[in-house]
C-alpha cells in the first residue's frame, strides 16, 4: 500500500510538502531502502562488504520492488550506474562498502562530476565509535570525495536517513546534475529509528537554489545579439540532452536558419543529415565548424563549458565573436569565455522564452563556407578512411557500416581513445540520447560498464560499446556482469595492439619515440567464452559485413573484435597549444 | 597585488571549511586570513576570507564556484574601501626587574592598545586596528621585546546599508538580536 503510494507521489511535477507516511519502525538499513523504493529506484548497482551488510540484509526482503546488480568491481558499479542514468534521465544509484569499496567508486564519482550525471552513491562506513581511529576498512570518504561530489554527507544515526536521502536525490538531479555521496556508519545501518518511518521529498534547499527559468533581459540580450548577427554560430553540448531541448534547439535553428555543431557529449541532439547540422567540434572535431568559430560574427553556446579541447588556445579562440552563453551553472559563465549575453538558466526553458524573440532568416552564403570547408575535409579524409587501400580494416569503415547497419539508432557508448574520436566523426546518429562517452575525465575503461547500465537503463534499445584494447582491459571483468544478467549488450574491441591515441601524440609531438605503448594482448574471445559470451574476431574487410550482422543479430551478450590497422591516425586535429583555426587535416 | 576580502554565509555544517578552502587550493591561491562566528541567525556561519589577488576576474570566478557548494548561502567579495574592517592583535611583552618601563600612558592615549593581562614579568598588551595601525604599534613595542604575537585575521562587514536578511532567503530563523 505504501509502495503504491511511492510510486505515484515521485512523479514529476512534485508537488510541495509530499510526505509518504507510515507507522512501520524499522532499522536505518530498512530505512536506506525504503527510501530509495520512495524515489522511484528500480535498479542498484553495487558490491557487499563487511561495513555495508546490513544495508545488504535488508535488500534481501526488497528484492520484489527493487533489483540488485553485483558488478565484479566498484568501479564498473560507478560506470553502469552513469550509463544507466545517462541513457534512463533517472539517477543511478550504487552501493558499496567501506574503504576499498568506496576508493574503487572514485573515478567514476570524479567521471560523473564533470560530465554533469546524477548519482547517489551510498557507501558503507565503520561504526560511529570508530570512525577517526584507523579501524578495518576506515577510509574518510567524505574527505575523499568533497572535491569530486556536488554534496556528500556523512549519516552517523538512523534517524537522519529518509531526510538525508531525500536531498540527496533532490541534489543529484535538479539543476546541473551530478553524484552525491552518503556515507552511511555501519551503527546507522543496524540501529532502530526512534520514530516510525516517514519519507518527505525534497524540493528545496536553503542556500541551493538552481535557476530553471532564466531572466527576461538576460533573454532580451541574447535575442537581440543573435538578431543582429550576419555569421551566427551556434555550439551545443550535453546540456541539451540533459533539459531534453532536442525539439527547441532544432526549432532554434530552423527559424533563424543558424549552422550549428556539437561538442563531443553533445552528439545525436541533431541529427547529422539536418542540413543545419554542421558537424562536431573540438580537438578531432570537423574543419569547417573549427575553422568558422575563429570567423562567426556571434557565438551562440547553449548548455556547454568551453571545455580545452573544445577551445583549443582559448585566448585565440571566437576572439572576433559577440558570445551569448546559454547554461544552468552560472560558475560556468565567463569561466573561460566572455559572454556578452551571458542566460543563466536550463536550456529548454531559455530556448522556449528565445525563439519567439528571434527574427526567421537564413544565412546561406555563410553555410556555403562550411559546405567549401566539408568539401576539403572530404576529399582528404572521409572519402580515404571509408575507402581504404591498406590490408588491414580501419577504424572508420568499422564504425561507419555499423551506422549504415543500425541506422544510425542505436546507442553508441564510445570508450576513451582514436576508438572513441572516430566513433563520434563516423557514426551517423539520427536518433536523440544516442551517445554516450566520457567526455570531462577521458576515463579509460568507462564503456563496457556504461553500456551494461545503458542497457539496463531502457532495454528497448540496441545498444554497443566501442572499445579500444587498452581500455577493454581497464574493465573486462564486467563481462562477468553482463553474462550473469544475460542482457544482449554489444561490444566491438578495434584492435590495433597499441594504446592508439597516445602513440598518435608519440609520433606527431614526440618525434616517434614509441614509449611504453605497444600492448601484448591476450585471447580476447577465449576470455569472453570464460565468462560465457560468445564473440569471433575478424581480420578481413571480407569478413566485417557479416561479422557486424552476426553480432547484431544475437539476442545474446555479444563480443567482436576487429583487427585494425596498427598505426592509424585521427585527423583532424588540433595540434594541443593552437588554435581552432589552425586544425590540421594531415 | 589586490586584497581581497570574500565573506562566505553558510549552514553550520561539519566539513565545510574544508569544501571552501578546497576551492582556493585548487587555483593555488594562498588564504592570508580567515576567520569562521556564528552571525546573528542561529546555524549560520559566517567565514571571513582573505586573499591577495591579481586577476580580479579569477576572485570572481572563485566566488561563483563557493557559491556552488550546496551549503553556501552568500558570497560576497570586496575590496578594502567596500568595507569596515579590523583585526585583533595580542602582544606578549617581557617586563623583568630593572628593564625599562612600559610607557603605558603612550600604549593607551596614542596607540589605543590596553594591557589585558599582567603577568609576573610580563604583560599581554590587546591591540585592535588595522594591520597598518597592529605593525606601527609593533615597531613601537619591538625595543622592550616580544615574547609571543599573534593576529586574529580580518572581521569585515560591507558599507552598504544592506543587512543579511536582505540577501538570505527568508525562513523560520532565530535571531539573536
Ligand atoms: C584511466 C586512464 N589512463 C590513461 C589514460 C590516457 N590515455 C588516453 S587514450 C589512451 C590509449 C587508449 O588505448 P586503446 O584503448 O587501445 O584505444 P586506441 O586509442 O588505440 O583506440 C590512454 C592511455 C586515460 N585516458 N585514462
Amino acid at each position: 500500500m505504501e509502495r503504491n503510494e511511492a510510486n505515484i507521489l515521485t512523479l514529476d511535477g512534485m508537488e510541495p510538502e509530499v510526505r509518504i507516511e507510515t507507522n512501520a519502525l524499522m532499522n536505518g538499513s530498512h530505512a536506506v531502502i525504503r527510501s530509495l523504493i520512495a524515489e522511484g529506484v528500480d535498479t542498484i548497482f553495487g558490491y557487499p562488504g563487511g561495513a555495508i551488510m546490513p544495508v545488504y540484509d535488508a535488500i534481501y526482503d526488497y528484492q520484489d520492488q527493487i533489483s540488485h546488480i553485483l558488478v565484479r568491481h566498484e568501479q564498473g558499479a560507478g560506470h553502469a550506474a552513469e550509463g544507466f542514468a545517462r541513457l534512463s534521465g533517472k539517477v543511478g544509484v550504487c552501493l558499496v562498502t567501506s574503504g576499498p569499496g568506496a576508493t574503487n567508486l572514485v573515478t567514476a564519482v570524479a567521471d560523473a562530476i564533470i560530465d554533469s550525471t546524477p548519482l547517489v552513491c551510498v557507501v558503507g562506513q565503520v561504526s560511529k565509535h570508530l570512525l577517526g581511529t584507523d579501524a578495518f576498512q576506515e577510509t574518510d570518504v567524505i574527505g575523499v570525495t568533497m572535491p569530486i561530489t556536488k554534496w556528500n554527507y556523512q549519516i552517523t544515526s538512523a534517524d537522519e536517513v529518509p531526510e538525508i536521502m531525500a536531498k540527496a536525490f533532490y541534489i543529484a538531479k535538479s539543476g546541473r546534475p551530478g553524484p552525491v555521496l552518503i556515507d552511511i556508519t555501519k551503527n546507522a545501518q543496524t540501529e532502530m529509528m526512534s520514530k516510525p518511518f516517514n519519507y518527505t521529498f525534497c524540493h528545496k534547499l536553503l542556500g541551493y537554489h538552481p535557476r530553471l527559468i532564466p531572466k527576461v533581459d538576460q533573454i532580451q540580450k541574447a535575442a537581440d545579439v543573435i538578431n543582429q548577427a550576419k555569421k551566427p554560430f551556434l555550439v551545443f553540448g550535453h546540456g541539451i540532452k540533459i533539459a531534453g531541448a532536442e525539439k527547441e534547439l532544432l526549432e532554434l535553428i530552423e527559424k533563424t536558419g543558424i549552422p550549428c555543431a556539437s561538442t563531443l557529449l553533445g552528439l545525436s541532439s541533431v541529427p547529422v543529415n539536418h542540413p543545419l547540422y554542421a558537424g562536431w567540434l573540438g580537438m578531432h572535431g570537423n574543419y569547417s565548424t573549427n575553422r568558422l568559430t575563429n570567423e562567426c560574427d556571434v557565438l551562440i553556446g547553449i548548455g556547454l563549458r568551453f571545455d580545452d579541447r573544445v577551445t583549443g588556445d582559448v585566448t585565440r579562440y571566437a576572439k572576433q565573436a559577440k558570445v551569448v552563453h546559454i547554461e544552468i551553472d552560472p560558475a560556468e559563465i565567463d569561466k573561460v569565455v566572455k559572454a556578452e549575453a551571458p542566460v543563466v538558466g536550463d536550456a529548454k526553458e531559455a530556448l522556449k522564452m528565445l525563439i519567439p524573440l528571434l527574427n526567421v532568416s537564413a544565412h546561406d552564403e555563410w553555410i556555403a563556407q562550411f559546405k567549401a570547408l566539408d568539401a576539403e575535409e572530404e576529399a582528404c579524409i572521409t572519402v580515404p578512411e571509408l575507402a581504404p587501400t591498406t590490408e588491414k580494416i580501419k577504424m572508420a569503415e568499422v564504425i561507419r557500416m555499423l551506422s549504415d547497419k543500425t541506422k544510425g539508432e542505436a546507442v553508441i557508448v564510445a570508450d576513451v581513445g582514436q576508438h572513441q574520436m572516430v566513433t563520434a566523426r563516423y557514426y551517423e546518429f539520427k536518433r536523440n540520447n544516442s551517445f554516450i562517452t566520457s567526455g570531462g575525465l577521458g576515463t579509460m575503461g568507462y564503456a563496457l560498464p556504461a553500456a551494461f547500465g545503458a542497457k539496463v537503463g531502457d532495454p528497448s534499445r540496441e545498444v554497443v560499446a566501442i572499445i579500444g584494447d587498452g581500455c577493454f582491459q581497464m574493465t573486462l571483468q564486467e563481462l562477468g556482469t553482463i553474462a550473469q544478467s544475460g542482457l544482449p549488450v554489444k561490444a566491438i574491441i578495434l584492435n590495433n595492439n597499441f594504446l592508439g591515441m597516445v602513440r598518435q601524440w608519440q609520433q606527431l609531438f614526440f618525434e616517434k619515440r614509441y614509449s611504453f605503448v605497444e600492448l601484448q594482448n591476450p585471447d580476447f574471445i577465449t576470455i569472453a567464452k570464460g565468462f560465457g559470451i560468445a564473440g569471433h574476431t575478424c581480420a578481413h574487410r571480407d569478413n566485417l559485413s557479416d561479422s557486424l550482422d552476426a553480432m547484431l543479430s544475437s539476442d545474446k551478450p555479444y563480443l567482436l573484435e576487429v583487427l585494425v590497422e596498427k598505426e592509424e591516425n585521427v585527423f583532424p586535429m588540433v595540434p594541443s597549444g593552437a588554435c581552432v583555426s589552425e586544425i590540421r587535416l594531415k | 597585488m589586490t586584497t581581497y576580502t570574500i565573506c562566505v554565509f553558510t549552514e553550520n555544517s561539519i566539513g565545510l571549511l574544508n569544501k571552501i578552502t578546497i576551492v582556493f587550493t585548487r587555483r593555488r591561491v594562498n588564504i592570508e586570513s580567515l576567520t569562521v562566528s556564528e552571525t546573528e541567525r542561529k546555524g549560520i556561519s559566517r567565514f571571513t576570507i582573505v586573499i591577495k589577488e591579481e586577476s580580479r576576474e579569477k576572485v570572481e570566478k572563485m566566488v561563483r564556484q563557493i557559491r556552488k557548494i550546496v551549503e553556501v548561502l552568500a558570497v560576497f567579495g570586496y575590496l578594502n574601501d567596500e568595507i569596515a574592517f579590523n583585526e585583533i592583535a595580542l602582544f606578549k611583552v617581557p617586563t623583568p626587574a630593572g628593564a625599562k618601563r612600559l610607557d603605558i600612558e603612550t600604549i593607551n592615549k596614542i596607540y589605543k592598545a590596553w594591557v589585558v593581562y599582567w603577568g609576573l614579568d610580563y604583560v599581554v598588551i590587546e591591540k585592535t586596528g588595522s594591520e597598518e595601525d597592529i605593525f606601527d604599534f609593533f615597531n613601537y613595542i619591538k625595543p622592550h621585546g616580544i615574547l609571543e604575537f599573534v593576529r586574529s585575521g580580518r572581521v569585515a562587514v560591507s558599507k552598504s546599508a544592506k543587512s543579511l536578511g536582505d540577501y538570505l532567503p527568508e525562513a523560520e530563523w532565530e535571531y539573536y538580536l
